[in-house]
């Protein structure tokens, strides 16, 4: 009884803790919204003369460069032909990926071009992530400012609380912001968590600086303080959860009203949402670059297997980002599908796998029960995606269930695939308002959890697109969904296309 | 014909003459343009030097001196326990005292968290600024970029282009809670400048990093100071708030345009940016008779003797402390073409040259660090000692105290290379580069 009245104040401090985290989230966010505003009025310009860019990076504080890209793409800043000084060439050089990879920014930002005409395109160099602000003008051509790394760390970190000894909140606490190389960019509180002390909670930041995260360290005795105290234990963790009750409350309706105006910037900025998307299969590049780095130098042949996994992650990738902007651009159109010879059951494993290591970390124990072995036509690309998008909401929502299901079967020309958790499931009445675009179940279930909800309407679309549909089931233990998909016999000899 | 081009020489002085004549008495910034030689050889493509000499006139002679935004940031980590932390407090302390009512201040300490113990104020209540600087105790690591994001939070609220907004940075320690490299920090320092924030490095003892502490200064035009025994912090202190409250100048920019045919090269010993024939470059602060250069090499083509062409136009503005209103200087320079050579040596400027080989003479220190800090001791050594040999026939061509001066120092360097007495070496090595690059002064604008 006391051990299960302990949890439920440890899981309500939990709570309180990541409301706080919450809010730093959205002070760090605003500090980012304010350059964005300042970078509006500045690059709203219509004309770009280079001695006028050229003043600009000179004066303003926070741009470290600029560019000028015209309609089909071009650069027209700095200037192809003619003079440019040392650092802009250092800048081109520096941000060589964009001009190689120059569809990959294109895309990005053509895709909000009937909305909103601006956002933050995120790439990563040196240190780590560096942000990118970039602006189309009517006529399409699209000017771009480097938000200078250095000083949007001293931004975020001035805006930030300092050590004020004297806040009593501060005294028991420690509050890390972690960069996406896992160290500490600033902190603050004046407990002194141990060498190896993990957080009490974490939360991940909003786009664009979704690759940081925000931690929390208390003493170990925090929470649990009133339940020392004998007699009063009862009352005091009442007290305690009724305070903390209060406080989760009034985060709450704070929360709620500013929920639309947060949810209209949402939409506004999809592009900055899509970003989110491609966070699951970055996460797997991340480990399996880790893996290979510890693995190097015993054994050669596993490490050149688990590049080809990283490889393979990168493709899968692109594939994604030019999927979900043709996507985004064309809602009406048939999306084209390309079907080939192959086996579901293949492509499923193999999907599964990918998810391996990811869900092997959060002690989600993976079942298959494999029966759609046949060679059949069907678009593995889509097939791979709809799975990913189902198996990632595993990861994200129901990693504490410890199970993932998935059993297929084929009839004629439709495959079957089940794909159940343990998790906390889906709402009663909520089974179809999952998959609607930028819905998200608003109770605890999906707190602390970084996503689009966009991921589920993807995923029917395309099911939908390849002749089946994707449902959510009822059920009692989990959350539990049917995908079907029409697949046809295959006429043509198997091809192996992931061999 | 000799005759006629030492008459041209005679009246080109005069023109020179009259031009710093008819200077308004307003002027806070003298501007001197020269070239390395007004006379060039005929017939042949070469190299030269132009140099703008910005020279502060104080402003005691005209009004009141500039007020001041000024954020002393001190480190407060564990290796500051004792006898620097004592030290520190009190050149902070003995600095907020030669501050006035108008003066704004505030104190910023850090270990592996910040605390600003003096949020950005007017210096009016100096108990409380005491104080809060007494109770200060150490203990912990070292969050200096933090240390210095706070800081330009604090100089922030009271920005003003009329002040003189600064920070000043004391560190014993490498930095190692958040960024943590030179190119971070002097990006930061390239940033705050643009908002007219200097940011100074003060060094103390051999543990710091002195190539991130230079960086930070040289990109954000602060000073910097090695300060190897914590006795000597009030005085290094001192010179700092010398040169804060001796500002005559601010947002210099000396712009210079290449005539035809002219080259620009590059600019020595300061950051610009060359397109074409336009070079700009930057300066936050001029101090009261203290001067700062811009040092640009050119390459002149080849042209008959008994011609004269432009090299260059330059143009200067700055904001003058005293009227609070902006100010612009435009010079020309121009070098004539003869076949004698006698008369090319006759004519040489010698201010010019002293800097040029001052400044090459500093790219040539650089190298030997940075071949000793691949461990080639003797590569290393070789340089120097070439070095050496370099300034000291040219401190005797002429006639330079500063190059004589620099030569010793080579010399030392050169001997003091070994691990043992490296680390104390190398940082007396990047202060002085740093010195001679933006003409650091070192206390002679002391009251």
């Amino acid at each position: 009884m006391a051990q299960q009245e302990q949890e439920v104040v440890e899981n309500r401090f939990r709570e309180a803790l990541t409301g706080r985290l919450r809010d730093i989230n959205t002070t760090i966010l605003r500090s980012v919204e304010k350059r964005e505003t300042e970078l509006l009025r500045l690059l709203d310009r219509g004309s770009y003369e280079t001695a006028e860019l050229r003043e600009l990076v000179r004066k303003s504080p926070f741009i470290h460069s600029v560019f000028v890209l015209d309609a089909a793409g071009n650069r027209l800043h700095p200037p192809p032909e003619g003079p440019i000084t040392d650092y802009e060439r250092e800048f081109l050089e520096r941000s060589g990926q964009i001009w190689r990879d120059k569809q990959t920014f294109y895309n990005s930002s053509e895709a909000t071009a009937e909305g909103s005409s601006h956002g933050w395109y995120t790439w990563y160099w040196g240190n780590g992530v560096n942000l990118l602000f970039w602006l189309r003008d009517a006529s399409g051509r699209v000017i771009g400012a480097e938000y200078d790394r250095s000083r949007m760390l001293a931004d975020i970190v001035g805006d930030l609380p300092n050590s004020d000894a004297s806040d009593p909140d501060l005294q028991r606490a420690r509050i890390a912001l972690i960069g996406g190389d896992g160290i500490a960019v600033y902190q603050w509180g004046t407990y002194e968590p141990g060498q190896n002390e993990p957080p009490r909670v974490r939360l991940d930041l909003n786009h664009p600086l979704d690759a940081w995260s925000l931690v929390y360290f208390a003493p170990a005795a925090e929470s649990g303080q009133a339940l020392s105290r004998g007699m009063l234990f009862n009352f005091a963790a009442g007290m305690t959860a009724l305070v903390l009750a209060m406080i989760g409350l009034s985060s709450y309706f704070y929360r709620e009203s500013t929920r639309e105006v947060r949810e209209a910037a949402e939409r506004v900025s999809f592009v900055n949402q899509v970003s989110h998307e491609l966070k699951t299969p970055l996460t797997n590049i991340r480990m399996y670059a880790e893996l290979l780095e510890q693995n190097l130098p015993e054994n050669d042949n596993k490490a050149a297997e688990q590049l080809g996994v990283i490889v393979s992650e990168s493709q899968r990738l692109s594939r994604l980002i030019g999927n979900v902007l043709t996507f985004a651009r064309k809602r009406n159109d048939k999306l084209a599908l390309h079907s080939t010879a192959g086996s579901v059951d293949q492509c499923i494993q193999f999907v599964l796998d990918h998810f391996k290591a990811i869900l092997e970390a959060k002690n989600v124990k993976t079942v298959f029960t494999g029966g759609a072995n046949g060679t059949v036509e069907f678009d593995r690309d889509a097939l791979e995606q709809i799975l990913g998008n189902l198996f990632s909401n595993v990861e994200k929502y129901a990693a504490g269930g410890g199970l993932l299901d998935v059993t297929s079967r084929q009839n004629g020309s439709t495959t079957s695939i089940i794909i159940s958790d343990r998790g906390p499931g889906i709402p009663r009445g909520q089974e179809e308002k999952i998959f609607d675009p930028f819905h998200r179940l608003s109770n605890k279930l999906s707190d602390g959890v970084t996503g689009t909800g966009i991921g589920l309407t993807i995923a029917r679309d395309l099911a939908r697109r390849h002749g089946g549909d994707l449902r959510a089931i009822a059920s009692d233990t989990g959350a539990r969904f049917e995908l079907q998909i029409n697949t046809p016999p295959s006429t043509s000899p198997l091809k192996e296309r992931h061999a | 014909m000799i005759t006629q081009r030492i008459w041209y020489a005679v009246a080109a002085v005069g023109i020179m003459l009259a031009g710093t004549q008819s200077l308004k008495a307003a002027e806070q910034v003298k501007v001197d343009v020269a070239v390395a030689k007004p006379y060039l050889l005929a017939g042949q493509k070469q190299t030269s030097y132009i140099r703008v000499g910005l020279t502060g006139v104080p402003i005691n002679d005209t009004g009141p001196r500039t007020s001041v935004n000024v954020a002393i940031v001190l480190d407060k980590s564990g290796s500051m326990t004792g006898e620097k932390l004592r030290k520190a407090k009190d050149a902070a302390l003995a600095s907020i005292d030669r501050l006035g009512p108008n003066d704004i201040v505030s104190v910023i300490a850090y270990d592996q968290t910040v605390d600003v113990l003096v949020p950005a104020t007017k210096v009016s209540d100096r108990q409380t600024l005491r104080a809060s600087i007494e109770k200060l105790s150490a203990g912990g690591s070292t969050a200096l970029f933090a240390g210095v994001s706070k800081a330009a939070a604090e100089v922030r609220k009271f920005l003003d282009r009329q002040r003189v907004n600064r920070i000043i940075l004391l560190s014993d320690g490498q930095a190692n809670v958040g960024p943590s490299s030179p190119a971070d920090l002097g990006n930061l320092g390239a940033s705050l400048i643009k908002e007219g924030i200097s940011v100074t490095t003060l060094g103390l003892g051999l543990d710091y990093n002195e190539d991130l502490m230079t960086q930070l200064a040289r990109k954000s035009d602060g000073n910097h100071y090695f300060i190897e025994n914590s006795t000597d912090l009030a005085r290094q202190f001192g010179y700092e708030f010398d040169d804060v409250l001796s500002v005559v100048a601010q947002e210099v920019t000396v712009g210079i345009t290449c005539g035809a045919g002219v080259r620009p090269i590059r600019v020595l010993g300061r950051e610009a940016d060359i397109t074409g024939q336009t070079v700009t470059t930057y300066v936050n602060q001029v101090y009261g008779n203290q001067e700062k250069y811009v040092l640009l090499e050119v390459e002149v083509p080849a042209q008959q003797a008994g011609t004269e062409r432009n090299i260059a136009n330059v143009n200067v503005s700055y904001v003058n402390m005293a009227s609070k209103s902006p100010h612009k200087i435009a010079r020309g320079a121009s070098t004539r073409f003869t076949s004698s050579a006698s008369l090319v040596e006759s004519n040489t400027n010698a201010t010019v040259m002293t800097s040029a080989i001052e400044q090459i003479a500093v790219e040539r220190n650089k190298q030997a660090v940075s071949l000793r800090d691949q461990g080639k001791i003797e590569e290393a050594r070789k340089v120097l000692l070439d070095n050496s040999a370099f300034l000291s026939e040219n401190a005797v061509k002429y006639n330079s105290k500063e190059l004589e001066d620099y030569k010793g120092k080579n010399r030392k360097d050169a001997d003091n290379l070994a691990p043992a007495v490296w680390e104390a070496q190398r940082k007396a090595i990047l202060s002085e580069q740093n010195v001679r690059q933006s003409q650091q002064g070192q206390g002679q604008n002391r009251q």
